[in-house]
């Protein structure tokens, strides 16, 4: 089969491999009919964890159930399914309380040793190890597109908005434009904030969001503190959600909540740090809320079911589309932002 | 009247640091440079961020001016904030050690320290309120 593997850091290629297989019991493979590209896959191919030259990349898929292991109950051949990028127990006590992005068995598709030698899901098949738990049946009023954004990015978005703890009527400002950060803003809409604002500083994300029907800051035109206190008679955004993953993110978001305020962190980090003051997070009365790998097992339901209602709708930051031959292109236009979202067709 | 944070404003903050009798008895032990990042905020005027920096000791300011960022940022106190916060402080509306406590000025430092310190913090902005100034954002 052909997948988009790892060559060397900044390289991929997409070459012949093994076709995926039923290897234990609990798996099902899935002929993949729509993947994509995402972020944290560029971390990956950028070097900010080990990968081997061969091994396959993705975790974003949907897909036709194409054969199923013996312990395999809920799907059959033949089901339309999406995947979750989060390959989870499904039984540990982190699962069974809805934090399966802590499974103690976590491994994550396509993401070489450290996501347990899983094979990725830019492929023409894959393997999904746990099927029962890890594969959601696609309801037939929502497309492959609009279905392949429940396992992962959609359903972080809906995610970071309910650690957010968003109270109608809230200010809500979601840090990055980027396409978690323009999700995460769809996921905010759904609790009604009083205000909602999303700051870039990247001209074609703030368009983008201004399509989208949101406010959009330019923060090389305002600063992002003022523009919120500004907003609010001083005090700042009852909440922020942070969808970037860096420093300078990071401690904008946490500087233009008000006092009491909460932050969601769901931008990715791995090996950042930064020198806070504790007594000053104290009597701020902060809540910052790390979100870690999300558990979408525990908000895919939901998230598919706005998303069939309408509430939710990923297509418009969906910039590319290409067949999973050009992948390579696809990567490249990804990494130097000229993409927000390329989608792979195998 | 001087522009907030030129050459011009700094000279004349200088200039009443040392001659203030107030701020010297109670900064008579103090030791070490403060500098001040006044970021930028283009839509209100301020369009690149500014350095200032008070080579504050023993109850005099030894020196001072607009200096290079990375001269700034290597102090031993450093407190940033946008510039509309930095006029707030300068009209006495938000005090320094309570604005640091509420995040909303920055500072890069030893906490404990400025905050005992705080008679002379509120002497300084005493002193800097009294500073003819000029602000980018205002007729």
């Amino acid at each position: 089969m052909k997948a988009v593997a790892f060559e060397e850091v900044g390289r991929v290629e997409v070459r012949q491999v093994p076709d995926a297989g039923v290897e234990e019991p609990g798996d099902a493979v899935i002929r993949v009919t729509q993947t994509a590209i995402c972020g944290s896959d560029l971390h990956l191919v950028h070097g900010k964890v080990p990968m081997e030259a061969g091994e396959t990349l993705g975790h974003e898929a949907v897909g036709i159930v194409e054969s199923v292991g013996s312990d395999v109950s809920a799907f059959a051949p033949g089901d339309r399914v999406v995947v979750a990028f989060v390959i989870a127990c499904g039984t540990c006590w982190f699962c069974r309380n809805a934090q399966s992005g802590i499974c103690e068995d976590f491994r994550n598709l396509g993401a070489g040793i450290f996501g347990g030698d899983l094979g990725g899901a830019q492929a023409e098949l894959l393997r999904v190890p746990n099927a029962d738990a890890n594969l959601l049946r696609v309801p037939d009023g929502v497309d492959d597109e609009r279905a392949m954004f429940i396992g992962d990015g959609l359903t972080t978005a809906v995610y970071g908005a309910a650690l957010g703890q968003i109270v109608a009527g809230d200010t809500v400002a979601v840090v990055g434009a980027g396409p978690i950060g323009l999700l995460s803003a769809q996921a905010a809409r759904v609790h009604q904030p009083g205000d909602l604002v999303i700051l870039d500083r990247d001209d074609a994300r703030l368009d983008l969001a201004r399509s989208m029907g949101m406010t959009a800051i330019d923060v090389r035109e305002q600063d992002p503190v003022m523009a919120l206190a500004a907003r609010t008679d001083g005090r700042g955004a009852d909440v922020a959600i942070e969808a970037v993953g860096t420093v300078e993110a990071f401690e904008s978001a946490v500087d233009l909540v008000r006092r009491g305020g909460t932050v969601s962190v769901i931008g990715l980090y791995s090996v950042e740090q930064l020198e806070v003051s504790l007594g000053v997070y104290w009597a701020r009365s902060l809540s910052i809320r790390f979100g870690g790998i999300a558990p979408v097992h525990a908000f895919w339901e939901d998230a598919m079911q706005r998303l069939e209602r309408g509430e939710l709708d990923p297509t418009p930051i969906i910039s590319h589309r290409l067949p999973l031959d050009e992948a390579a292109e696809g990567y490249r236009l990804f990494a130097e932002r000229e993409a927000t979202k390329v989608l792979l067709v195998p | 009247m001087a522009r907030f944070a030129s050459e011009d404003w700094w000279r004349d903050y200088i200039a009443r640091i040392n001659g203030s009798s107030a701020y010297r008895e109670v900064s008579a032990t103090w030791e070490g440079a403060v500098a001040f990042g006044i970021g930028a905020e283009p839509d209100k005027s301020f369009p690149e961020t500014v350095w200032g920096i008070l080579d504050l000791w023993h109850g005099e300011c030894r020196g001072g001016g607009v200096v290079p960022a990375e001269e700034g940022e290597a102090a031993s106190y450093v407190i940033r904030a946008p510039y509309s916060r930095w006029k707030s402080v300068v009209r006495r509306e938000l005090d320094p050690i309570k604005g640091i406590m509420q995040g909303k000025l920055k500072l890069q430092g030893d906490l404990p320290t400025i905050i005992r310190y705080v008679k002379a913090a509120q002497e300084l902005v005493l002193l800097v309120g009294e500073v003819p100034t000029e602000f980018p954002d205002e007729p």
